[in-house]
């Protein structure tokens, strides 16, 4: 306390001093305070970005953090069991690219190209969960290795050209169909149908957390393991469904992503893996399970996309983002922690 | 009047929903070992944790030889001379005994400040010989005893150069008889020297072997101090549960029914050989064993957790196949696990607690009634008296024996009519043990048949109608209520035990 620069900061702290608080109050006002000042600079940055107050931007926004929501759904699902899943980004693009390869050079109908898609998510979701419960392998590990695997498959899968291609359009059908477009970039009632379908699996999310006695095994499972398997529970097969979950979810986010850019490249969703584990950690779900939900991190990912969108739009350089929204991450894990010491 | 080594005056601490001390004052002098009993969530293990500088303290003042001090953290309770004996948690088992004694404090060698091996061996051995601690300082930690990591704790302290207080929070719970027996011989020896102990147990018994005065705790508040011999056992328990206790444990004569469990040559390779009994509705049977006689082992390979390797499993005469706990449920057993943190979700409220084994009846079509299940909570928590401030709390905020009611519980939701008990009263204090034992009694009286293992004489041979002796992973012996004295049951648990070696 013995420097202060301001005289407004010297008479906070004498306030909060007359006050009588106790240090852990002070600790916990301090926390609350800064917690005020960011949101301040936040609504700041937000409402004095150039167009972030345009019906365009907003459809924009929302179109493009839907796979984001729907991956941080997946994450969060994984995560509550104790799990990690490093894999949702590969997935995903995996996903994409096989249901636009299937539609434009096997000649498969667009649904069924879809439906394809999304099994070969929840598959995929399962070979890491088997590895991980019946092999042994730590899940931070494992879908490390997964995730490295399923983009070397999608770059072979694709030959590391965006599908479709000006390579392939000339003797293969150029474009992807409507409906996968519609997917993407469509509308219902003036909604985009994106954020709706993100929507949708936010309240399935939700209801399977709250309401399932699935949802209460993933709980059980990440809160202590010991005690859910003496309680009947099967641990291994609610671990490895949580990873079939969160390929099929994946899978799906892929789809959308490939609908909105009109194309599907087996690099696509780049670092989703950490916006995702980022959302989940801003929504206030444990990073060690058990304690948790949908909800929180639905809005965490609605923080990173308006965050992410406003710095676009205050035209800050492409790599300084990066340096930003990790130190984002870690700024929030850490203000977590203190919260979690001396918050209550 | 003599200035005491510490005085505690008026001291304050509280957790969310628990005021864990309340103006507590205590006081310690020079050569004393001051015990401190009381019910669980009596405030005496909040004490020992602002004293050792792991907790801060809300209000009160703390003055060592008349001196106030403020205290910090561990490292600055060290500083002041005050050690906490850890109950094995703190040493590294990788390193040597030396090393742990002056963990973080290795003496240094000039000038590259590379560990004085010599020195570091030669001091450790003689703070070992000082009190009487025949352990050779080069040994590695992984390789000694429970009671010797303790002592070695112990030396960890002694390490400081002004050691003066000497704080124990349940030191004997992992420790056998001979091993206490060391470990009283030390404190002895540790309190000529000048030096204060605090002394927390859940044990009357060793409190009168060791201690010179008696405080009493209860609810957060300090009840009073005697000195011990004034502390008859009566009068310490009065003070303890606020009331006298006519029954300590209450035995009613219960009418048993039919046979629900058999066990024909249960054997688990290398653990458990050849077991074989049989329970009755209304019968509590008390499985008896020392230390590794197997008796978590027999309750694990029959509630489905580890594999048993042969033998046959009778429930009401049908035989059934338990290769997972989900069977055993489904067959009707119920497993109260010895350690309360594998049996609960201490993060999640109680209602999801007591559901979690029997879900499906609270559910249609895989979802949950959340309705019924908060009803069906609601009445066990007024049942079975759970003390709790709302029927959402956390379970990992309730006290112990309230927890292990939230245990008890999520087996009578789950219906089970054959409960395995693993050590129900471990860790808990004696107001909550009786209600426990009541428990059981009302379980059994429900037609349900229970197994209880336990390592106490005394609760064994009160409650159980029948006892099991077990040793070496074998049953060694029976007894009928009433008919063993704790002599027998000692004898035939550790007379096996030689045979084998």
């Amino acid at each position: 306390m013995a420097k202060r620069n301001s005289k407004f900061s010297v008479s906070v702290w004498e306030w909060i001093r007359v006050q009588g608080a106790s240090p852990k109050q002070r600790i916990r006002f301090l926390i609350w305070a800064t917690i005020l000042v960011v949101a301040v600079a936040f609504a700041y940055f937000v409402l004095t970005a150039p167009g972030f107050l345009t019906l365009n931007n907003a459809i924009n926004m929302s179109q493009r953090s839907a796979p984001d929501i729907i991956l941080a759904v997946a994450q969060t699902m994984v995560i509550l069991t104790g799990g990690i899943d490093l894999s949702v980004g590969a997935v995903a693009a995996f996903s994409g690219s096989l249901a636009a390869v299937a539609f434009c050079y096997w000649n498969i109908p667009i649904w069924p190209a879809i439906l394809l898609s999304l099994l070969a998510g929840a598959a995929l979701g399962a070979v890491s969960g088997l590895i991980i419960t019946k092999g042994g392998v730590p899940d931070f590990i494992a879908t490390l290795g997964t995730m490295t695997t399923i983009r070397g498959l999608a770059l072979i899968l694709t030959g590391g050209l965006p599908v479709p291609s000006h390579v392939t359009a000339v003797t293969l059908k150029a474009y992807l169909p409507p409906e996968i477009i519609w997917l993407g970039n469509g509308f219902i009632l003036g909604i985009p149908s994106s954020i709706l379908i993100s929507l949708i699996f936010v309240g399935i999310g939700w209801l399977i957390l709250t309401r399932t006695m699935f949802g209460r095994s993933i709980f059980a499972v990440g809160g202590n393991k010991t005690a859910a398997a003496i309680s009947g529970i099967n641990v291994q097969r609610t671990k490895t469904l949580t990873y079939v979950l969160s390929g099929l979810l994946a899978a799906l986010a892929g789809v959308i992503l490939t609908g909105r850019m009109n194309s599907a490249n087996a690099l696509m969703a780049d670092g989703a893996e950490l916006q995702s584990i980022a959302s989940v950690v801003i929504g206030g779900t444990n990073l060690f399970g058990g304690e948790g939900g949908v909800i929180g991190s639905f809005f965490g990912a609605i923080i990173m996309a308006i965050l992410r969108n406003v710095l676009n739009l205050q035209n800050v350089h492409d790599f300084a983002q990066k340096v930003f929204m990790g130190l984002m991450i870690i700024g929030v894990v850490l203000f977590d922690q203190l919260r979690r010491r001396y918050g209550r | 009047m003599r200035t005491p080594l510490l005085q505690v005056e008026a001291i304050d601490k509280s957790y969310p929903g628990v005021h864990a001390l309340d103006r507590v004052d205590f006081d310690l002098y020079e050569g004393e070992v001051h015990a401190i009993v009381g019910e669980n969530g009596a405030g005496k293990s909040t004490l020992l944790k602002i004293l050792s500088g792991a907790t801060p303290k809300d209000g009160g003042n703390i003055f060592i030889r008349g001196h106030k001090v403020n205290i910090y953290s561990p490292q600055h309770a060290r500083q002041l001379g005050i050690g906490m004996v850890f109950q094995e948690l703190s040493l590294i088992p990788g390193l040597s005994v030396a090393e742990n004694v002056f963990l973080g404090r290795w003496p240094r060698r000039k000038p590259f400040g590379t560990v004085d091996w010599p020195q570091l061996f030669a001091r450790a051995k003689d703070i070992l010989g000082n009190l009487g601690v025949d352990i050779d300082p080069k040994e590695h930690v992984s390789n000694l005893g429970m009671a010797e990591r303790q002592l070695i704790e112990i030396a960890k302290i002694f390490s400081l150069e002004n050691a003066q207080i000497l704080l124990f929070d349940e030191p004997t719970s992992s420790l056998s008889d001979a091993e206490r027996e060391r470990l009283f011989d030390i404190i002895r020896a540790v309190k000529k020297k000048g030096i204060g102990i605090v002394y927390v147990s859940h044990r009357l018994a060793e409190v009168y072997q060791i201690s010179d005065r008696v405080s009493v705790f209860r609810d957060g508040k300090k009840i009073g101090t005697l000195s011990v011999d004034q502390a008859d056992e009566d009068t310490v328990i009065r003070m303890m549960v606020g009331r006298e206790l006519k029954e300590k444990f209450p035995k009613i004569k219960i009418q048993q029914g039919k046979e629900i469990l058999r066990i024909r040559d249960m054997t688990v390779n290398g653990r458990l050989y050849h077991l074989n009994l049989s329970l009755h509705q209304g019968e509590i049977l008390g499985v008896f064993g020392l230390v590794g006689a197997g008796r978590t082992e027999f309750a694990r390979a029959l509630f489905g957790i580890d594999r048993i390797d042969s033998g046959e499993i009778f429930v009401d005469g049908a035989k059934v196949n338990i290769s997972c706990p989900a069977d055993a449920i489904k067959s009707g057993l119920g497993f109260l696990t010895e350690n309360r943190q594998d049996g609960l979700l201490m993060q999640l409220a109680i209602p999801l607690n007591i559901t979690l084994p029997n879900l499906r009846r609270f559910s249609q079509f895989g979802f949950l009634q959340i309705n019924a299940e908060r009803e069906a909570a609601k009445k066990y928590v007024k049942e079975l008296n759970i003390d709790t401030p709302k029927l959402d709390q956390r379970v990992g905020l309730l006290s112990g024996g309230t927890q292990q009611k939230v245990a008890l519980a999520k087996w009578l939701c789950s219906q089970a009519k054959i409960l395995i008990l693993d050590e129900p009263t471990r860790g808990i204090d004696v107001g909550a043990k009786v209600e426990v034992y009541r428990l059981i009694n009302e379980l059994a009286k429900q037609g349900a048949g229970v197994i209880m293992l336990s390592s106490e004489l005394p609760e064994v041979l009160a409650l159980a109608d029948r006892i099991l002796v077990m040793s070496g992973g074998s049953f060694v012996a029976e007894y009928e209520h009433g008919q063993a004295t704790q002599e027998d049951l000692l004898k035939s648990a550790i007379v096996k035990l030689k045979k084998l070696n």
